[in-house]
């Protein structure tokens, strides 16, 4: 069978793994007014709350309401909220550590565009607990070739969990 | 020891009075963290009175279902084939295994997936694979149906009780219902649920839920501050003190806030001028009279339902703020760990672009990854820890003294019923809700 998917040899796959991984560091260490920087302006930014469904009888993401449901201006309120010294689930902060894996590459549907998906395991850990939290999550993204770069247009989030274990949840 | 005061006291030998002195404005930490307090909360109070378990709206067709909580009893929220609605305990006669294994879909039949018995959607036993060998035809399938506990409706919401005693849910919501019917039933064709529910889990007792919706307006300026921060929110101590703090009776309570003068408040939380003339048609003067006036409306019933109908902030810089609506039910899951599992609701009647803001508004600011849940989670999260330690446990006192010494106003002032005192920095709905706790934990 025919693979759509670009070879891990191809360049275009390098630079999308290099991106990806940038854009989970930047995060985990809180640099977000940079991780802005790796967004289109029109991007979509969606976590479909999941339900627990019997086999076969449609999907188990609701697509009528959402964990996120965002655009640029929205994850900027986000982040402006996070600067301050009153966004109390980040004060102290929580460590994070996103995990990526099982990156596959293929063409998208604009010229420039890129479907990727991804798996992501997200660690949390706050305050002086030894214990963590966590949410893994398949991640389905489109990543454009722009003149300065690669940028995020979409990411949708789906989540494992019907049930979310995490108290809070700031940006995937 | 007569048997009261036997049930009233814990086995240490402490008095449950002693822990919630209401006069006092005085509650003990200790019932916020205690294991032996949360073992008896789900016999005294779970058992006991009317808890909501869902909307009507995520049920809509004959055979659709949901799967809930009463306490940390699963039940079943099912409609059959005739319409009519049944809360069941998602347990087989037989073994007790769950007979429901999806959170919500449509079904004809029960069917435990153990040996097999099946049951109608109004939980009796319809069939038992080999009845005649298998019990000599002999077994009385009357006798062996899914418990059912009574159901009540109100608003759409539906209500479930495992106590044949309780009174029905009309008398039990009481005076509530007058504020109910200013968020559930303001329209003609009411509200709906929109999608399924945000579920999460948050190490805090299931009590700072409700003592904080229920009462609890001083909280803003502080847990709230990033909104006074980024400018959206006005730098003033105030700010969620104009309103009425309204203690409707049997655990019961809700505020009404609106705004200091200088700063214009729009009529009816800001909600589209489309709806304004079903306010008029499905509300009555004096209902209308505070509603107009209001831009925040949160609230508990007793025991674990919230509500908020809010603006909050805006989202998106230069996008106005639209309302929404807020219904959530804090579910036990052990003394220092409960389950959020909150609706998002919507006018039925509302235009689209006004749907689709109130839900983007709820999901960014009071959903699982809202801003201003994840503020109060945090500190409920907090005080929940800090207050497990046997030192706290025997000696760390709340107090609850707010507005203690207030007057509620006159009928004149406020139509509404309940005891209205002016002012959302009060706590005499928290205290309301106590003294209800404390007759269910006490009375025999």
């Amino acid at each position: 069978m025919a693979s759509a998917f670009l070879p891990p040899a191809d360049p275009l796959y390098q630079q999308v793994i290099v991106f990806l991984y940038e854009e989970a560091r930047l995060l985990d260490n809180w640099r977000l007014e940079e991780w802005l920087t790796l967004l289109a302006d029109d991007i979509v930014y969606l976590m479909p709350v999941r339900i627990t469904r019997e086999k076969n009888r449609g999907s188990e993401f609701d697509e009528d309401l959402y964990h996120f449901e965002e655009n640029l201006a929205s994850l900027k309120t986000r982040i402006r909220r996070w600067e301050t010294q009153f966004a109390w689930g980040e004060n102290p902060p929580p460590r994070t550590r996103r995990f990526l894996s099982s990156i596959l590459v293929e063409r998208g549907d604009g010229e420039d565009e890129l479907k990727v998906t991804s798996s992501l395991l997200l660690i949390r850990n706050r305050g002086d607990a030894p214990e963590v939290s966590f949410l893994s999550a398949e991640r389905q993204d489109v990543i454009r070739q722009t003149p300065d770069g690669l940028r995020l247009a979409r990411r949708v989030i789906l989540p494992d969990q019907s049930v979310l274990g995490l108290e809070s949840l700031f940006i995937l | 020891m007569n048997e009261k005061s036997d049930r009233a006291r814990l086995r240490d030998g402490t008095p449950l009075e002693d822990l919630v002195r209401i006069d006092d404005g005085l509650i003990a930490a200790r019932v916020f963290t205690d294991p032996e307090i949360y073992e008896l909360e789900l016999e005294r109070i779970f058992l006991r009175n009317w808890v909501a378990v869902a909307h009507e709206t995520e049920i809509p067709n004959p055979g659709d279902y949901v799967t809930r909580w009463i306490g940390e009893d699963p039940v079943i929220v099912v409609r059959d084939k005739d319409g009519e609605v049944h809360i069941l305990l998602n347990s087989c006669s037989h073994r007790g295994v769950e007979v429901c294994r999806a959170s919500r879909g449509n079904v004809s039949q029960l069917v435990c997936p153990y040996h097999g018995f099946r049951y109608k959607l109004d939980g009796e036993l319809a069939s038992i694979p080999s009845h005649k060998e298998a019990y000599d035809g002999r077994l009385d399938k009357t006798k062996f149906h899914l418990h059912r506990a009574r159901v009540g409706t109100y608003g759409g919401l539906i209500f479930g009780t495992w106590d044949a005693q309780a009174p029905p849910l009309e008398e039990y919501l009481g005076d509530m219902r007058w504020y109910l019917d200013l968020l559930l039933n303001r329209t003609e064709g009411g509200v709906e649920v929109v999608g399924s529910p945000h579920r999460w889990v948050v190490e805090a007792n299931w009590k700072t839920g409700v003592d904080n919706f229920i009462g609890d307006g001083l909280h803003t300026f502080m847990a709230h501050r990033f909104a006074v921060e980024l400018g959206v929110l006005p730098e003033d101590p105030l700010i969620g003190w104009f309103g009425y703090h309204i203690s409707v009776g049997n655990g019961h309570g809700l505020a009404m806030v609106g705004a200091p003068e200088r700063i214009p408040l729009p009529p009816y939380l800001g909600l589209p001028q489309e709806l304004w003339p079903h306010f008029e048609r499905s509300l009555t003067p004096e209902q209308r009279q505070v509603f107009e006036k209001t831009g925040t409306i949160h609230g508990s019933v007793f025991p674990n339902l919230s509500l908020l109908n809010t603006t909050t902030i805006s989202t998106e810089e230069g996008v106005p703020r639209v309302p929404f609506l807020t219904l959530r039910v804090w579910i036990p899951r052990g003394p220092h760990r409960m389950e959020i599992l909150s609706w998002f609701l919507v006018e039925k009647e509302g235009p689209d672009w006004y749907k689709d803001a109130s839900r983007k508004n709820y999901e960014r600011t009071f959903g699982m990854t809202g801003t201003f849940e994840e503020d109060d989670t945090d500190v409920w999260i907090s005080l929940t820890r800090a207050n497990k330690g046997a030192y706290a446990r025997r000696h760390q006192v709340f107090n609850y003294e707010m507005g203690l010494h207030r007057e509620p106003r006159p009928k004149a002032e406020w139509p509404g019923p309940g005891a209205a005192y002016y002012g959302d920095y009060c706590e005499a709905n928290q205290r309301c809700f106590f003294q209800r706790w404390l007759q269910c934990m006490t009375e025999v």
